[in-house]
């Protein structure tokens, strides 16, 4: 990165097909303006998140993960959510255990009518981002030629 | 006090009755003072069998080694397997049991209780000994005895022994056919999680200190995951070498699996293998320790697996290995499960 260019946050964001996804896209249609660092991934519902997606994205060279389902007693398929939030926590409490800044993952319950609650999500997630920099202690090292 | 012959004249009567296919204990091992893993089939065997402070395997691993080697055979189990079981190992055969890793009749579990002490930590223990290799190994009440080239040590138990015993809450293993030994259960050595609580006080940046150095160190050889009795999985999901492969399998197939990690021992490598290791375990690991004694480059391993252990009893009130009906932390919830870190 050139030093004129500012430091840009990059964050994959894991979102429930069922509300999240939907959260999101009704930000978009109702045009609210948020900023464009997510990189959304649609999955059938945070009760499929593998930590290994966590640590996966972070290997890549994510600065920060978000995750984000239906709200408790939502969830398409009855209890996905519930275990999520176990999964979840254990994956957050093991990050920050090893001495990972604990903004760099989040985790968020939109539903598919929280449009403005979606932009909100990330925009203090890339506010909160901001100031930590880039992620460089879980990132592959590509060696250059 | 454990008399040492009641468990070899139990293993010799079952095994010359038949009850048993096998009885997997402790015998003299060939590396001066460590015990090592006896496979015992003939019932004059049973007479090599011991229990003293070096008996640190956790035999578990060789339940799921039978039953893999069945499986290979296409065979099933005819008799059971006697296991000589501590507190720790009673409760990985109980995970196994919880994961239907096989049936209760297919384990005749013979428990031995830690009472007062438990096993030996070789690293600790090196500095007492002036140099000096020990040769032998025995309880003598909560004291350990060893013997050397200068002569006999006496030693503390507390003073050498491994950090999961001195913080152990179970010594004695509940679920058992047949136990010897005193319940000695609430002895309280050390504060549980002692080891975890120190290092926990450290700042992030410290915390990330400790843990980037010693990522950078491991080698992955995976002996941690060779020892583990819950690392069964055939396919493992950081090691691409152990997807299968047929003759049928195309190129484009092997070209296409999904590669989470590469194999090489690089620090963001080891960061994944190490921590998605401590996910897996996660709920099912009884803090056996087997896994930092295994390591090549003592990696602290222990903390993970204890962090997470720590989390689940707190946070979820979670017992690993508690009772074979029991749920499985990932697979189960409660309303009550925090939920405020969630935005």
């Amino acid at each position: 990165m050139s030093e004129q260019q500012a430091y840009e946050p990059k964050v994959v964001a894991f979102l429930c097909k069922w509300c999240s996804s939907a959260g999101s896209d009704l930000a978009g249609v109702s045009r609210i303006q948020y900023p464009p660092n997510a990189t959304p991934i649609t999955i059938p519902c945070t009760g499929a998140m593998s930590p290994m997606y966590i640590l996966s994205a972070f290997n890549k060279g994510a600065d920060g993960v978000l995750v984000s389902g239906c709200h408790i007693g939502d969830c398409h398929y009855i209890e996905g959510n519930y275990l999520a939030r176990r999964k979840m926590h254990l994956t957050m409490e093991l990050l920050k255990f090893i001495g990972v800044e604990p903004d760099r993952f989040r985790m968020s319950w939109v539903s598919a009518a929280e449009g403005a609650k979606f932009a909100r999500v990330v925009t203090d997630f890339i506010n909160d981002l901001e100031p930590l920099g880039p992620q460089d202690k879980l990132k592959k090292v590509v060696a250059n030629d | 006090m454990i008399n040492i012959q009641d468990i070899r004249d139990t293993a010799k009567d079952m095994l010359a009755k038949g009850e048993v296919r096998a009885v997997i204990g402790y015998r003299r091992g060939s590396r001066g003072m460590p015990a090592e893993p006896a496979f015992i089939t003939n019932p004059e065997q049973a007479e090599e069998l011991v229990w003293d402070p070096t008996c640190f395997h956790n035999l578990s691993l060789y339940l799921v080694e039978d039953r893999k080697f069945l499986a290979h055979l296409n065979k099933t189990s005819d008799a059971p397997i006697a296991i000589i079981a501590k507190g720790c190992d009673a409760r990985s055969i109980v995970v196994l049991l919880q994961e239907h890793y096989f049936k209760r009749e297919d384990v005749y579990i013979i428990g031995v209780s830690c009472e007062g002490t438990g096993v030996v930590d070789e690293r600790k223990l090196a500095p007492h000994l002036n140099g000096f290799q020990a040769t032998k190994a025995v309880f003598d009440g909560d004291d350990f005895v060893f013997t050397t080239a200068e002569g006999e040590k006496r030693l503390p138990a507390r003073e050498v022994m491994a950090d999961r015993c001195l913080e152990c809450r179970n010594p004695f293993p509940k679920e058992n056919n047949v136990v010897f030994g005193e319940d000695r259960t609430g002895r309280e050595l050390a504060e549980p999680f002692a080891a975890l609580a120190r290092f926990e006080a450290q700042g992030t940046g410290e915390r990330w200190d400790f843990w980037s150095h010693h990522f950078d160190r491991c080698i992955r050889c995976f002996a941690c995951r060779s020892v583990c009795p819950m690392c069964y999985c055939d396919e493992c999901v950081v090691d691409s070498i152990t997807f299968p492969v047929t003759p049928a399998t195309t190129a484009e197939e092997k070209a296409n699996r999904i590669r989470w990690i590469e194999r090489s021992a690089t620090r963001s490598e080891n960061i994944t293998y190490l921590m998605t290791r401590a996910m897996h375990l996660a709920g099912r690991c009884t803090d056996c320790g087997e896994c930092e004694r295994a390591c090549p480059v003592n990696v602290p391993i222990r903390l993970l697996n204890n962090k997470m252990e720590r989390e689940a009893r707190e946070k979820f009130g979670f017992e690993p290995g508690a009772s074979v009906g029991g749920p499985s932390l990932v697979a189960s919830f409660l309303d009550s499960d925090p939920g405020d870190f969630i935005r």
